[in-house]
C-alpha cells in the first residue's frame, strides 16, 4: 500500500513537470509567430487559397437589408475554384477557375471576364496582398475573443492619416480563415458588417464544383485593350498610401456626354472619380449613401465632380476639392 | 522549495509520517500550502471521491488575466479639416442618422408627386437632392395652380439626377470589376501618368 502512494506521488511530480513543460513550449511557440498581426495575415492569405471550406455568411450595412452567402473554395489539381451565392431574391452567382470569373446576375446574360477575384463583399486584397496595405494601414494585434462560437483572433486595421474607414478583423485562431469584419467609420460608428454563421474545412472538395460543366460557362469577354488618356486634371491631394490606377474617357450610354474617369485604389478600397458636363450646374454639395458606398458631388468651374467609393464624405470632399483642371 | 520537501509533503498526506515542523511550514508558506491543496485535490479526483462541482478559485486568475490584457485605445476621431487642403470645407452633412431623416423628408414630398405618375427603378439610396425652397414649397404652400410648372421641371431635374447617380454607382461597380483585368499596353501608360501627377512614382504595378 505504502509504495504504491509513493509512486502515486512521484507519478504525479513526472506528470506535472510534463505538464509544465508543454505550457512552456505551446507559449514560446506561440511567441515566435503569432504575436505580430503581418503573420496573422500571412495565415490568413495561406488558407484562403489553399483550404477547401464552405463559409455561410451575412453582410449588414447601413440603410441596406441583411444580404446572406454561401462562399465556397476549393484546389482541384493545383487550381483553384471559388463559388460565392448570394443566397437572398433573385440571386447572384460567381464562380471562379483559377483566373476566370464568371458572373451570373438577374437582367444581364452572364459573362466570364479574366481576373483572379471575385468582387463581391469579401475583401479580397485584405486576404491575399495584405502587404500592398501596409503604405496606407497599420495593423494592430488587439486580442482574442469567440466569433461565430470559434476562438478567435482580433486585428484593427486603421489608415495611417485617419482618412479612410477603419476596420476590425477577426480571424479564426485554428485555420486562419476570417470570422467577422467590422467597417467602422470617423466616429466609431459600424458602416458595414461582415459576419461568417458557419464554417467548414473539409479534405476534399465540396461535390458542387464536381457539377460544374466547363464547357458551358460563358465565353471569356474580351476587351479591347484602352489605352489610359492623359486627363486635362489631375488630384492634388490623396489620401496617405492612395494612387490612381487607372484613367480614361468614357461614355457611359450611347448618345451622352463623354465622362472623365479615374481609380484610385489604397489595396483595400476602390474609388472611382468622374467629372461630367452637365447641363445645368449643382449648386451644393451632395454626399449620399449607397449602402456602405458613399456618393460625393461638387461643382468645379463648369464640371460636376463625383466621388465614389467605401470612403468617408470628408474624405470624399477633399479628393474632389483637390482638383486642378488645367484649361484648355 | 525542495525536492524533499515535497515527497515529505507527499508523504505527510499519504499519512505516512507526521512531520510536526512541516505542518508548521505549511501554514506559514504560500507556496507550500499550495500545494498541499492540490495534491489533496488530485488525490480526491485520483481515487474519485472529488465532489461533484469543483469550487476552484479562480477569481485571482481572472483579476491576473484582466490585468495583463492590453488596454485597447480607441482610434482618436481623425480632424481631416487639420490637413492643408480641407481648411476651406463647408461643413457636411453628417453621415449620421439625422441627415438621412432630415434628408428623407424633405425629399419624401417629391417621391410621393413621382410615383403616382410613373414607376421608378426601385434603387435603395437616401435622397438628397432637397434644397431648400423645394423643401418649403412642397411641405408648407401645398400644390396650387401656380405651382404645377415648378414642380414640374424640379420633377424631371431630380429625375434625372437620380438616373445620373444610379449609371454612376453601376459604372463604378463594373470598374472594379474590370480592375483587374490584364492590360499590358495600358500599364506601361499608368505608370508614366502616376509619375506625371502628384503621387510619387511607384513601381509596385501588378
Amino acid at each position: 500500500m505504502k509504495s504504491q502512494l509513493r509512486n502515486k506521488s512521484n507519478r504525479l511530480t513526472i506528470v506535472k513537470t510534463f505538464l509544465w513543460l508543454m505550457l512552456c513550449f505551446s507559449f514560446t511557440a506561440s511567441a515566435n509567430s503569432f504575436n505580430n498581426p503581418q503573420a496573422w495575415l500571412q495565415k490568413l492569405s495561406q488558407a484562403v487559397s489553399e483550404r477547401n471550406f464552405n463559409v455561410s455568411f451575412v453582410v449588414l450595412s447601413q440603410n441596406a437589408d441583411v444580404e446572406p452567402y454561401l462562399w465556397r473554395h476549393a484546389v482541384i489539381d493545383g487550381v483553384e475554384v471559388e463559388h460565392l451565392n448570394m443566397l437572398n431574391g433573385p440571386g447572384r452567382e460567381v464562380v471562379r477557375i483559377g483566373d476566370r470569373v464568371s458572373y451570373f446576375e438577374p437582367y444581364t446574360p452572364p459573362y466570364t471576364m479574366r481576373s483572379s477575384e471575385i468582387n463581391g463583399p469579401i475583401p479580397y486584397q485584405l486576404m491575399r496582398d495584405y502587404e500592398n496595405l501596409s503604405s496606407s494601414y497599420n495593423f494592430v494585434l488587439v486580442g482574442r475573443t469567440r466569433i461565430s462560437g470559434r476562438a478567435a483572433q482580433q486585428i484593427r486595421i486603421v489608415s495611417h492619416d485617419k482618412s479612410r474607414y477603419a476596420y476590425n478583423l477577426w480571424l479564426d485562431q485554428e485555420s486562419g480563415l476570417m470570422l467577422k469584419l467590422d467597417t467602422i467609420d470617423l466616429n466609431g460608428q459600424v458602416v458595414e458588417q461582415l459576419q461568417v454563421t458557419s464554417m467548414q474545412l473539409t479534405e476534399v472538395p465540396d461535390d458542387y464544383f464536381s457539377r460544374i460543366e466547363l464547357s458551358r460557362l460563358p465565353k471569356v469577354v474580351e476587351l479591347g485593350t484602352t489605352a489610359d488618356t492623359r486627363l486635362g486634371w489631375q488630384i492634388n491631394w490623396l489620401p496617405a498610401g492612395m494612387r490612381v490606377v487607372k484613367q480614361n474617357v468614357r461614355q457611359l450610354a450611347p448618345n451622352e456626354r463623354p465622362i472623365e474617369y479615374m481609380m484610385l485604389s489604397d489595396g483595400m478600397v476602390d474609388i472611382s472619380v468622374y467629372l461630367q458636363q452637365l447641363p445645368n450646374e449643382l449648386n451644393q454639395r451632395t454626399a449620399l449613401k449607397h449602402q456602405s458606398n458613399t456618393l460625393f458631388t461638387m461643382q468645379r468651374d463648369s464640371l460636376a465632380v463625383t466621388v465614389i467609393g467605401k470612403l468617408p464624405a470628408k474624405t470624399a470632399d477633399a479628393i474632389a476639392s483637390s482638383i486642378g483642371i488645367t484649361p484648355r | 522549495m525542495t525536492q524533499s520537501k515535497i515527497e515529505k509533503l507527499s508523504s505527510l498526506i499519504d499519512g505516512e509520517s507526521q512531520d510536526e515542523q512541516l505542518i508548521d511550514e505549511i501554514s506559514t508558506d504560500a507556496e507550500l500550502s499550495k500545494k498541499w491543496q492540490s495534491y489533496h485535490l488530485t488525490r480526491d479526483l485520483m481515487r474519485k471521491d472529488a465532489p461533484e462541482l469543483l469550487n476552484f478559485d479562480i477569481s485571482a486568475q481572472v483579476a491576473k488575466a484582466i490585468a495583463d490584457e492590453p488596454s485597447i485605445v480607441a482610434p482618436k476621431p481623425s480632424r481631416l479639416e487639420s490637413l492643408p487642403v480641407i481648411g476651406n470645407v463647408i461643413p457636411l452633412i453628417k453621415q449620421s442618422g439625422q441627415f438621412a431623416i432630415a434628408a428623407s423628408v424633405a425629399a419624401a414630398v417629391i417621391i410621393g408627386v413621382q410615383q403616382y405618375n410613373q414607376p421608378l427603378p426601385d434603387e435603395p439610396y437616401v435622397v438628397t437632392n432637397s434644397t431648400n425652397h423645394l423643401g418649403s414649397l412642397g411641405v408648407a404652400s401645398g400644390v396650387s395652380l401656380e405651382q404645377t410648372r415648378p414642380i414640374q421641371n424640379q420633377r424631371s431635374d431630380a429625375q434625372e439626377q437620380r438616373r445620373r447617380i444610379n449609371a454612376l454607382l453601376r459604372d463604378h461597380q463594373n470598374q472594379m470589376r474590370l480592375k483587374s483585368q490584364p492590360q499590358q499596353a495600358e500599364q506601361l501608360e499608368e505608370e508614366k501618368d502616376v509619375k506625371g501627377t502628384n503621387e510619387k512614382p511607384t513601381a509596385e504595378q501588378k
